[in-house]
């Protein structure tokens, strides 16, 4: 009996280190390659050069696309958790009714494919099109994933472990609702809000079609625009892609794995408290 | 102000998500071409009909294209995910490094994941071109016809698993271990253990994980717009509505939505019975 576990764990270990591991730590050595080492061995790492880099940031105004990139996805997220917030505590506290009407009514918003054609459309209608609050708005029910009906889903179940006593404490104490949430709701929800900007985020981080038609003003173009015309030009172009890709990737990576960290902390502590 | 924040979020998710998929029906009853000061006229059923015409090719490609996707995606995804999730599971070191490995494609999220694996399989340096070289086999991968799709499919699959994984290992761990306990005590067999217990209680996160997986691949085009731009047999029926749409100079947004309403219902006539399928299985297992 230990024996085959051990062989299928070390399989399996194997198996995932080729497949997550592999081809992600790839991308990163090319990144560290100079283009005539990378054509002439692609498969061997040569002295890691920074010209890549240094190439990458110039020849596609990666600088600017990052913070546009930055500036829509951190707020589209957080405004897509914060109006969560305010869907999902009256829904969890049972404080309307048809509270679960309107619980199921969100909730087929993760599943019903959004088009990008009425988003463009409504765009433009509404003076949305071409422009950074407009953008930031058309993303905070997202084409693709959906970020406010999933926060509204994850913070309702969240909501249900936070004790009705406090509720009642504060409406004696006489504190208004908003600062209730943001004192007492938002601290003791804080894994669930997390995880529900996270996932907002990085959508918005990496959308490609958005940009694509929702925006026209180069200056306006976030980040993915940019290392996206890397590809399908020739072919020493590469390894400057690669660049671009550990660019682009690596702040929501470290901050992934920064609230990897707090969020099993937090879940733990509440595990114990609860 | 309770009301008043629940007004705001209502209507921000009205606005922006109720309101454009009802718009999207209505725009695909036109000719709309997305250009400002162009008129908008009344077409009827025409772009519906056209999707059978031979004057709009593609769309029954499309629909296959979109099933052999769906289906090798909601299949392989969650095989792999039980398989992770089966081992991922425990509270080890490896364990928890292996959660974060299969997790990592998401954060690097779907257009960085597109780009890493057209670096992979680039045709001129790419490893696994030479990889594949050493058996003498030589393709443009995701610039061929029989390279693509598989390929497609499999970027789908390594996007995803790691997700299916978390939900899975949820599913295993709100498993009571006394169960295990007490079948290991009568003599229970792992095997045994695993076909009596294991499968029968993970039976709500293997609903939650297919249906995910169906809805998920019926819908996506983001990543096959970075990877192929649904060119060599991989235009689904989501990426055929992009491309019709802004994709080609026709512009013809009109016919996109209809074909995005189409998706739609083909979404809900797969997805609803299969719904029902994997409740009724629940029950049966459950019981």
């Amino acid at each position: 009996m230990r024996r085959p576990r051990l062989v299928s764990g070390i399989a399996i270990g194997v198996l995932i280190t080729l497949l997550f591991l592999l081809p992600v730590l790839y991308v990163v050595m090319m990144a560290f390659e100079s283009p005539s080492h990378f054509l002439a061995s692609p498969m061997t790492p040569g002295s890691p050069d920074l010209g890549n880099f240094g190439n990458a940031w110039n020849s596609a105004d990666l600088g600017p696309e990052l913070l546009n990139t930055v500036l829509y996805s951190v707020v589209a997220a957080a405004l897509a958790v914060a109006l969560g917030l305010l869907i999902a505590f009256p829904i969890a506290r049972r404080l309307l009714r048809g509270h679960s009407l309107l619980y199921t009514f969100v909730f087929v918003g993760l599943f019903l494919p959004l088009s990008i054609i009425p988003m463009y459309a409504e765009a433009r209608m509404l003076g949305l099109f071409n422009n950074r609050i407009g953008y930031i708005i058309m993303h905070i029910v997202q084409p693709g994933l959906p970020g406010l009906p999933l926060a509204v889903v994850v913070l309702t179940a969240s909501l249900a472990s936070v004790p009705l006593e406090l509720d009642e404490a504060a409406w004696m104490e006489g504190a208004s609702y908003l600062s209730y949430l943001g004192r007492v709701i938002v601290p003791l929800t804080r894994p669930a809000l997390l995880i529900s900007f996270l996932y907002a985020m990085i959508w918005v981080w990496n959308d490609i079609i958005g940009p694509v038609v929702l925006l026209a003003d180069p200056g306006l173009a976030p980040v993915t625009k940019g290392i996206y015309s890397f590809y399908g030009s020739n072919e020493s172009q590469f390894t400057l892609l690669a660049a671009g890709v550990v660019i682009v990737s690596l702040p929501v990576v470290l901050l992934f794995i920064a609230s990897q960290r707090q969020i099993n902390r937090a879940s733990l502590v509440g595990g114990v408290k609860g | 102000m309770m009301w008043g924040g629940l007004v705001l979020g209502v209507g921000v998710y009205v606005l922006f998500g109720i309101v454009p998929m009802i718009g999207n029906v209505i725009i695909s009853f036109t000719d709309y071409t997305g250009l400002p000061g162009e008129a908008v006229h009344n077409t009827g059923f025409a772009n519906y009909t056209s999707m059978f015409s031979t004057q709009a090719p593609g769309f029954d490609q499309a629909i296959v294209a979109s099933l052999v996707f769906v289906i090798a995606v909601a299949i392989g995804q969650n095989a792999l995910a039980l398989l992770f999730a089966h081992k991922l599971v425990g509270n080890g070191k490896f364990a928890a490094v292996g959660r974060l490995l299969v997790f990592l494609p998401i954060a690097l999220g779907v257009t960085v994941v597109g780009l890493v694996w057209i670096l992979i399989f680039n045709p001129q340096e790419g490893p696994m071109t030479s990889f594949f070289g050493l058996f003498g086999i030589h393709s443009a991968f995701f610039g061929a016809d029989n390279w693509a799709m598989p390929l497609v499919i499999f970027v789908q699959i390594w996007q995803n698993a790691g997700f299916s994984t978390l939900v899975f290992i949820g599913g295993l761990r709100a498993i009571d271990p006394a169960l295990y306990e007490a079948a290991a005590m009568d003599g229970v067999g792992g095997w045994q253990r695993l076909r009596r217990i294991t499968f029968p209680l993970l039976a709500p996160s293997v609903t939650v994980n297919v249906m995910l997986a169906v809805v998920g691949a019926f819908t996506t085009y983001n990543l096959i717009y970075v990877l192929t731009d649904g060119q060599f047999g991989t235009q689904t029926l989501g990426m055929l509505s992009y491309n019709v749409a802004f994709g080609s100079f026709e512009a013809d947004l009109g016919y996109g939505a209809a074909v995005s309403v189409a998706l739609f219902l083909i979404t809900l006539v797969v997805a609803l019975p299969l719904m029902a399928l994997l409740r009724g299985r629940e029950r049966r297992l459950l019981r």
